[in-house]
């Protein structure tokens, strides 16, 4: 047991310091960065354009930077009631208007981004090492599974590390350009969207690295990876549309298996949301990383 | 003498092809063991076998008197050098050898001085800082066999281990094998009978995925009744060694005549009269060893060619 678990973090070690030193991955935090950067610059140009549209309509002086009405908006009663019908869930609009709006977006963009750039960084780790034989000089030090944990745990480390880096990227960008920027809660809330985002791209993590173990050739794990990915966002859809009674609750089953199913609790703080999902979305990284595993396992290499 | 590897009836099939059938081999603790066979015979799925890389069909393994490969009994006790394996190529020579030693259970103290000490081994000491991708060829394969050797394993596999280096990395390599014998299990693959030949004490011959013959190498090559004579030029004059000496049985594989004499003579008695003949027939001898060459035994075996002359 001991063994074991010293090579996995000698393995999610590596995995880490593997990941910083090639240039692949520092393109992939680069991604994560100007991504993040690059959308929030859109979103506060979007909010400057809306807001100078808003005081046009209203008469009043055009703001020289974005977010002076938005943030008036924001804590106004009428547009809180507004978007509380909206929402729908009283509770919830509460908590996410509790929210600066660039923290919202952030956890919204890191969100709908992370699992693909997960699947980019992700889905031929195993199978690369596969192909070049590179895994022949790991396995007889150390067991299958030890070695792959380390792996998932080095992957989820980079990815955790990416997520804070755009995070950054994205709350400097609201400095600069936001007036009456909220910046320690825009930084509190961004970093637990970063938190959020990293539970919600780990069950993507568990199929990228599930999917690698299935491919000897790593062009071809990382095209499924990306089948996955769609695959698992059409199965959330269709399996919110279409479950019902009767024979229809397969699709229950169908949802709750799906990590898009959870993503809605992880826009809640509260502990009675939170938890479930963040059991369900482990749960899920684990069934897929070992849906791989049981195949990986019995492979000749 | 006890085992460090053992195999019992070992079937590995891929798909439709046997790629061992049946194979039983006992490689004794504290040997080097040669094993020789032609393409596909099955040495390298051999080894990947021992070492958990490929599973097997049916048959029996034991390592190190444990059973068959586990993690949990065998890592950290085992090394191997594959055949056609990439390191990653990124990574720094020093930092790989690290993160390797470190998996193979080297503590952190001893990790550098062993490091260091088979760098200097295999000459790489100034590229440690290096990464893999600028290495040559030939480096890349010493460094393979320096990470064989990281933590001192009692048993290491060696895939053709001498492949790729120039002659004189690789007589260093066989000096380095040749000082570990008795302190570790060393197994050898090779296509280079004159390697195997040179370094191993102990030869088994694999062919279609069977043991053929294992033994020592001196019963092998029989040191004690047979001796090679490599001539040079001239008709060998078979006539006249069988007459002059009639239950010697005669072989020839090239510019190589091999005698096998039985235990009445003795081998000067067999030089005298053998050495008086070819130079009478002015047959140049430039080189007289005892017992055959492993490569002689190896093609006896594997396509059983009929002696020049039949012992009468």
């Amino acid at each position: 047991m001991n063994r074991a678990l010293s090579t996995l973090g000698i393995v999610a070690g590596n995995e880490l310091s593997d990941s910083i030193r090639s240039r692949r991955v520092i393109v992939m935090f680069l991604l994560y960065l100007a991504g993040a950067m690059g959308a929030t610059a859109l979103f506060i140009t979007f909010l400057h354009s809306i807001e100078g549209e808003l005081v046009k309509t209203l008469g009043l002086d055009a703001p020289k930077d974005a977010g002076s009405v938005t943030a008036t908006l924001w804590k106004s009663r009428p547009f809180r009631d507004m978007l509380t019908g909206l929402i729908g869930e009283k509770k919830l609009a509460e908590t996410l208007l509790d929210v600066p709006p660039l923290a919202l977006f952030y956890g919204w963009l890191s969100c709908a981004f992370t699992p693909m750039l997960v699947m980019l960084t992700a889905s031929a780790r195993v199978s690369e090492e596969i192909a070049s034989g590179s895994i022949r000089y790991l396995m007889f030090r150390g067991g299958r599974a030890p070695w792959l944990l380390g792996k998932f745990a080095g992957q989820a480390a980079q990815m955790f590390i990416a997520l804070l880096l755009s995070a950054l990227g994205a709350w400097v960008i609201g400095w600069f350009r936001m007036t009456g920027y909220d910046g320690w809660p825009t930084a509190y809330h961004m970093l637990w969207f970063a938190v959020k985002a990293w539970l919600y791209a780990l069950p993507f993590l568990g199929l990228a690295l599930g999917i690698s173990q299935l491919c000897a050739l790593p062009n071809l794990a990382l095209a499924f990876g990306f089948m996955s990915l769609v695959a698992a966002s059409v199965l959330t859809s269709l399996s919110n549309w279409l479950a019902g009674e009767g024979w229809r609750r397969i699709w229950d089953l169908v949802n709750v298996l799906t990590p898009g199913a959870h993503r809605h609790a992880l826009w809640w703080n509260d502990a009675e949301h939170l938890l479930p999902a963040i059991v369900f979305l482990v749960t899920l990284a684990a069934l897929y990383l070992f849906a791989g595993y049981a195949r990986f396992a019995r492979r000749d290499l | 003498m006890s085992s460090a590897l053992r195999f019992q009836g070992v079937v590995k099939n891929y798909g439709r092809l046997r790629a061992l059938d049946g194979l039983d081999l006992d490689v004794p603790q504290g040997s080097i063991f040669g094993l020789v066979g032609s393409n596909g015979a099955g040495k390298t799925t051999a080894m990947a076998i021992a070492l958990g890389l490929l599973r097997p069909g049916t048959g029996t393994l034991d390592i190190l008197g444990v059973g068959p490969f586990t993690p949990e009994q065998h890592a950290g006790r085992v090394a191997l050098l594959p055949q056609d394996s990439q390191f990653p190529p990124h990574a720094r020579i020093e930092e790989l050898l690290r993160f390797y030693g470190r998996l193979q259970g080297v503590t952190p103290e001893a990790i550098a001085p062993n490091i260091s000490e088979l760098l200097n081994w295999v000459h790489l000491a100034d590229r440690r800082r290096s990464p893999v991708r600028t290495l040559s060829h030939g480096m890349k394969r010493r460094l393979s066999i320096a990470q064989a050797f990281l933590g001192h394993p009692d048993l290491v596999l060696l895939d053709e281990p001498l492949n790729g280096l120039d002659p004189k990395e690789a007589a260093r390599v066989r000096d380095l094998i040749r000082e570990r014998r008795g302190r570790q299990t060393i197994v050898i693959s090779s296509h280079q009978l004159t390697d195997i030949e040179a370094l191993c004490d102990h030869v088994a011959f694999i062919e279609k995925g069977k043991l053929v013959r294992q033994d020592t190498l001196d019963k092998i090559v029989r040191r004690s009744h047979r001796v090679t004579y490599h001539i040079s030029s001239g008709t060998l004059p078979l006539a006249q060694l069988q007459a002059a000496l009639p239950d010697v049985e005669w072989e020839q594989h090239g510019n190589r005549v091999i005698a096998g004499f039985p235990t009445r003579y003795t081998t000067e008695e067999l030089n005298t009269a053998v050495l008086r003949i070819l130079l009478e027939a002015r047959v140049g001898v430039l080189e007289i060893r005892r017992g055959s060459d492993l490569e002689s035994e190896y093609l006896r075996l594997a396509a059983e060619p009929p002696p020049l002359l039949p012992p009468k």
